[in-house]
């Protein structure tokens, strides 16, 4: 490969890099020591570098505090959100991709849905409140997990849309030709064919799902019931922060997070050069 | 894995966003071209039934309830009450007089395109910067991918702790080294600021990823044949490399100022709006009107505000899309 950029060879690209690497992680370092201190030690006027009375204590706490439970919630919300999303949108883009309904109403739809990708979602709270709590779906994970279609479903037809687009049609012709139903095809010939796409899109649907906070904070009431955010907000909203047990929780929750990256890692790198966020 | 990121080469970045709204050519004869009348029919059948289900919830939770705010917005409603009446444009004009709303609106449009303007302008030296290979980028990227993979409430609290005035990490150092301790979360004219820096901790990389995504998609030739024209390194950058990642640094920016518009969880974490309401934003003033004030005719007549204001941005966005499509 031609080398255009010169700056690697110069001595500054080390320690620039070694800046970037300090100024991206010394946060995350942060979290993990701070959740390894003591109470008292979190506190001091002057902080430690590093856990001079290195404990567990704030990790017992959490864990037996309910954030297992959170945890679990937080987990159970994501996956059946983004499967939602994934199975509707899936077949919504195969229909835009495909057939070209009356009234350009592929052209309205999509419209539609990138102006509700842009909307702040707490534009749509109020009425959603309302009609959710007529319906009993307050302070109920899986109306939780419906209200997350908000995010995820423009989302996942959006980026499905991009997949679907960019897909031969000779496959679907050939196995027509062959006999195949439409259905047949789409499940045996489109779904198999996106695969990539599809793990690409869950992946973003599973990032937004699991950061989501402000319709978790809104529908949600009772405290076995909440989600991880929720419980993180709740440490911090106290009088007197615990900072080593809010950041146990951290830990917690960016564990399932660096365990996934490191699976899908190379799905997702490919998604962003697709630019399709 | 250098070559997983080079694999974007594959698919040119740009070429996919621009088809985005042309149709097959042959979307509207049917696999086959064949038209019979029945087949026709089972044929639109079938596709909308396969997408009625999102339809359904599509407009159940977006169109119906912005109809509703909508409406709502011209109604002095309040929920507790439960009184409403009709009051015309009272609410916007009462909004748009409100000094919490301006102020808002301000802050908002402040953080949007600071950190847009920072992310993407750094995002493009990183990647410019770390182009082509060097011993262990690809765990230098993934090291360096994490802060977006954080939630955002665990990026929020770490920065609180760090940002304390008399504990925190940043004014420790700052007395250390002889300088006066900055109120990071509690002096007005900082405190926005100090969520720019968290959110450009966060996102930076994602504009990192992006951008080197974008580099890697120019073909080699174009770098060597200017090589061999004698260009410097700056004429390369600025009158070849930028250029023609203009599109892809366009894209970037939208996608940044979209997000970073109905910013909400980081203020709320942070600051919670304050102090006094130096770091209110929109989404912040909607919420609070809405769910402790229960004025649901101005947090509606606000949110309609807000909406105009997203598609006002988003016209930029939708007419590269349409006009591609007649194109």
């Amino acid at each position: 490969m031609a080398s255009y950029v010169t700056t690697k060879h110069s001595p500054l690209f080390p320690i620039f890099m070694a800046l970037i690497l300090v100024i991206t992680l010394f946060p995350i370092y942060w979290i993990v020591v701070t959740s390894l201190k003591t109470p008292v030690e979190n506190i001091l006027p002057v902080p430690t570098l590093y856990p001079h009375k290195p404990t567990l204590e704030n990790y017992q706490k959490v864990l037996f505090g309910g954030s297992l439970r959170n945890l679990l919630n937080s987990v159970f919300v994501t996956t059946a959100s983004t499967l939602f999303s994934l199975i509707l949108g899936f077949l919504a883009a195969y229909a835009l991709v495909r057939y070209r309904f009356p009234l350009k109403f592929n052209v309205v739809f999509l419209v539609w849905i990138i102006i509700v990708k842009m909307l702040p979602p707490v534009v749509l709270a109020v009425p959603l409140y309302e009609m959710f709590s007529k319906m009993k779906l307050i302070n109920n994970l899986w109306g939780l997990v419906l209200i997350f279609q908000v995010y995820t479903l423009p989302y996942c037809i959006w980026m499905l849309y991009g997949f679907l687009k960019s897909l031969p049609l000779e496959f679907e012709k050939a196995a027509e030709i062959d006999g195949a139903s439409r259905l047949q095809i789409v499940r045996l010939i489109v779904f198999p064919l996106v695969q990539t796409g599809i793990i690409a899109t869950a992946i973003f649907s599973i990032i937004v799902a699991w950061d989501e906070f402000l319709f978790s904070m809104l529908f949600i009431r009772s405290p076995e019931l909440q989600t991880l955010p929720l419980a993180i907000v709740s440490y911090i909203g106290e009088f007197e922060t615990l900072w080593g047990q809010l950041m146990a929780i951290s830990v917690l929750a960016i564990i399932p997070i660096i365990v996934f990256v490191r699976f899908v890692y190379r799905e997702m790198t490919s998604a962003y050069s697709l630019g399709l966020k | 894995m250098p070559s997983t990121l080079r694999s974007s080469r594959d698919r040119p970045f740009l070429p996919k966003i621009k088809k985005s709204f042309t149709y097959h050519s042959t979307t509207n004869r049917g696999l086959t071209g064949m038209k019979s009348k029945g087949k026709m029919q089972g044929k639109a059948l079938f596709y909308w039934s396969i997408l009625l289900p999102a339809l359904i919830v599509m407009l159940w939770l977006t169109l119906y309830p912005m109809i509703t705010v909508f409406l709502t917005s011209f109604q002095n409603y309040n929920y507790i009450s439960g009184r409403r009446s009709w009051i015309g444009l009272g609410n916007y004009k009462n909004i748009l007089a409100d000094q919490v709303f301006l102020t808002s609106f301000k802050n908002t449009i402040v953080y949007c395109f600071s950190t847009t303007f920072l992310e993407v302008l750094l995002g493009t030296v990183l990647a410019l910067v770390f182009y082509g290979n060097f011993r262990g980028k690809s765990v230098f990227t993934i090291l360096l991918i994490l802060p977006m993979m954080l939630s955002t409430m665990v990026v929020s609290s770490v920065w609180k702790t760090l940002f304390h005035y008399d504990i925190g990490l940043l004014n420790t150092i700052l007395s250390r080294i002889g300088l006066v301790r900055v109120g990071w979360l509690i002096d007005p004219h900082i405190a926005l600021w100090s969520i720019v820096l968290v959110d450009v901790w966060q996102w930076t990389p994602f504009a990192f990823i992006v951008m080197q995504a974008g580099l890697l998609s120019i073909p080699q030739e174009v770098f060597e044949a200017s090589v061999v024209d004698g260009a410097s390194y700056q004429q390369r950058l600025l009158r070849i490399t930028l250029p023609i990642l203009k599109d892809q640094i366009l894209l970037l920016c939208l996608l940044r100022t979209i997000d970073t518009f109905k910013v909400f969880a980081k203020v709320f974490a942070l600051t919670g709006g304050g102090p006094g309401n130096a770091t209110e934003t929109t989404s912040l003033f909607v919420y609070r009107e809405a769910f402790q004030y229960f004025n649901l005719g101005r947090s509606s007549a606000a949110s309609m505000i807000t909406l105009a204001a997203v598609v006002l941005m988003s016209i930029f966005y939708l007419r590269k899309m349409l006009n591609s499509k007649e194109a």
